[in-house]
């Protein structure tokens, strides 16, 4: 045992005599920890404005990229609090989805108020996340597993709620407000999105229901053992990730005016690649609220930029995915001694 | 501990059997003694609207022939499908249909079919051993229905984006005949091709467009939007309409009701190209009375051309 970490350190002592690695002091790696995404970022933002300068740094193809990614950061900015603990939740997208026919159908065709058509949509992204907590904390699943099969069920009911079809006849003018309309010239999505951000980021950074999430994260076993009441947390933090994902998935039904079985399914993949982009920034590697809306405009420049650029659609995918493999990379090389 | 397993596992089995049970359609009816010709349809997408009309229009057409159609559906189940077959087979029926579904994954049910020598017709179905003839649309025809009718709408001249999906092989075929189409206008540029991501196009294809707006920024820099489908098509018409750019024309393909819709309010969306089911279900009811009167068809693919939408005819 004793010989084996010695060959096992022999590549580390090659890869720290290489002159790369002579910077590598700590005060250098816990800088480039902490700001490397967000620099990656302003890169990004510098080089699409020197490709098309005329085009990419307008105020109105900023305001345009800021509403493209108004949905999306909605549900990545309560999947985090799913995440923090440590789980997660795949079944964002179906019940984005099942929330978003089941406004329009109430409204369109079973002539509830926009309002009350709007919050029962939303106690089914509740709902729906409380049968995800439920199997998770007290059922003991693996969140993956769990939200697996319900993300299938969820998608399943949404399919078969609108015998697979679209909802866009008789949707009232007045829900158009939510997904296309603005308060003093700012989209009203953009409007919830900021609201959602700034509670959630509240909720995670500001209070003890927050840091308990983390201690849940950091250590399940010893934050049982500490009196926080796991299971519970657990559940609140699917069932606020439910109500987030369908909040967007309604916003995206006003948005479109047309409800889609199947529109919110996108949300699931991208909310959890911003959240894993911004976990790597700021702090150590851990999922925070912050780091996920840098993390959602990362995507929504890298799209807005590379489709202004005309570059092909599929390898505008590779790139989307090499960036996030490149860095979580850079994040957890600089995190080694 | 073994016992409750085993019995709980029986249980599952009961439960999963009963379900099935409950599930599985109702016995195609028996040859009645007048020798009425029979017909056993079988489908694994009656949920499915589209299937479900061209279903009912098919049916319509053979009881007016005075045939006696059963229809089955399995709900997207292919081995209850292939049980389905069977059973037509086993009732003797005169013809089997197929409405939709792909014929590869029902081999053990078209081989007792052939076996039994019963004629097998697809609706939209595909072509495999045992299927005598498939009726579908020509997706080539569709596609160049559709750019030639957004060419003449942009006057043969300006910037034309394509909004495609190339791994489904009937928008592909679609696209590839646009894309000649266009070639043959010498003053079209097809200055982008999108992929479009499914699920989510409408989105999808709203937030490039809006994005190709933002690139293309002076009124008629961007002539016409020809999306595969009508998905994308309605999510260019969002995006242009939002940014009041409305001298774009744009043209889907399917004609499906939200795209009616929208093409009535005489905007951006100015057609659609629908596959035309009625005939579809016609044709298929006439090559199956042809085949009774010993006539079999000439080949074993029938295309049937698509049917121009516009605002006159959308409502």
């Amino acid at each position: 045992m004793e010989k084996y970490p010695v060959s096992e350190q022999q590549p580390l002592q090659r890869m720290t005599s290489s002159p790369l690695i002579k910077l590598n002091r700590p005060h250098d790696l816990a800088w480039a920890r902490k700001w490397g995404t967000l620099i990656g970022f302003v890169a990004l933002v510098v080089l699409f404005s020197l490709l098309r300068p005329d085009v990419f740094p307008t105020v109105r193809n900023w305001s345009n990229i800021i509403e493209q990614v108004a949905t999306l950061a909605i549900v990545a900015a309560t999947v985090t609090i799913v995440m923090v603990t440590g789980d997660f939740d795949l079944s964002v997208g179906a019940l984005a989805s099942l929330a978003g026919v089941v406004a329009a159908d109430l409204m369109a065709n079973q002539g509830v108020p926009v309002a009350l058509a709007i919050l029962a949509a939303l106690l089914v992204g509740v709902a729906g996340g409380a049968i995800n907590g439920l199997l998770v904390a007290y059922g003991g699943l693996s969140a993956f597993v769990a939200t697996l099969a319900t993300m299938t069920a969820y998608g399943g009911a949404a399919l078969l709620y609108t015998n697979g079809a679209t909802i866009f006849s008789r949707i009232p003018e007045s829900f158009r407000w939510l997904g296309q309309g603005d308060v003093a010239g700012i989209p009203t999505p953009v409007i919830v999105m900021l609201i959602v951000v700034f509670l959630a980021w509240l909720l995670m950074e500001q209070t003890v229901f927050g840091r308990r999430l983390y201690a849940i994260g950091g250590n399940a076993e010893a934050s049982y053992l500490v009196g926080i009441s796991v299971q519970r947390l657990r559940l609140i933090a699917f069932m606020l990730s439910g109500l987030g994902a369908a909040l967007s998935g309604v916003i995206l039904t006003s948005r479109l005016f047309s409800a889609h079985p199947q529109a919110g399914n996108p949300f699931m993949l991208n909310a959890a690649a911003a959240v894993f982009l911004g976990a790597t920034a700021f702090r150590e590697g851990e999922p925070h609220v912050l780091g996920t809306l840098l993390g959602v405009l990362i995507m929504g420049v890298l799209g807005n930029g590379l489709n202004i650029l005309g570059v092909n659609s599929y390898i505008q995918s590779i790139l989307t995915g090499a960036i996030i493999v490149l860095a979580v990379l850079i994040s957890s090389l600089s995190r080694r001694r | 501990m073994d016992m409750i397993r085993r019995r709980s596992s029986y249980l599952t089995l009961g439960v999963v059997a009963a379900l099935l049970a409950a599930c599985a359609a109702p016995p195609v009816a028996t040859t009645p003694a007048a020798r009425k010709k029979t017909i056993a349809v079988v489908t694994p997408y009656m949920a499915n609207e589209t299937t479900k009309y061209v279903i009912d229009q098919f049916k319509k057409q053979a009881e007016a022939k005075g045939w006696q159609v059963t229809v089955t559906d399995t709900a997207a189940d292919f081995n209850l499908l292939v049980t389905r077959i069977k059973d037509a087979v086993t009732q003797k029926v005169d013809a089997i249909v197929l409405g939709m579904g792909d014929p590869a994954q029902m081999t053990q049910g078209l081989e007792a079919a052939s076996q039994a020598n019963i004629p097998v017709f697809g609706i939209d179905a595909g072509n495999a051993p045992g299927v005598l003839v498939n009726v579908t649309s020509d997706n080539t025809a569709l596609g160049k229905l559709s750019a030639e009718t957004l060419a003449k709408a942009i006057n043969g001249q300006g910037n034309v984006i394509m909004f495609t999906h190339d791994p489904h092989p009937g928008v592909r075929a679609r696209a590839a005949a646009a894309a000649e189409t266009f070639a043959a206008y010498p003053n079209i540029k097809v200055i982008e091709k999108k992929h479009i991501e499914v699920p989510g196009p409408v989105d999808n294809a709203r937030k490039i467009t809006e994005d190709l707006l933002t690139a293309y920024p002076e009124s008629g820099s961007i002539a016409g939007i020809w999306a595969g489908w009508d998905e994308p098509a309605l999510g260019a018409v969002q995006a242009a309409l939002a940014a009041n750019r409305t001298e774009i024309k744009v043209m889907g393909i399917d004609g499906t009701a939200f795209a009616k819709a929208e093409i009535a309010k005489k905007g951006p969306f100015i057609a659609s190209v629908a596959q035309d089911f009625d005939a579809m279900a016609a044709k298929t009811a006439e090559l199956i009375e042809a085949y009774f009167n010993g006539k079999k068809p000439e080949s074993d693919l029938i295309l049937i051309p698509g049917r121009l939408i516009t605002a006159e005819n959308a409502q």
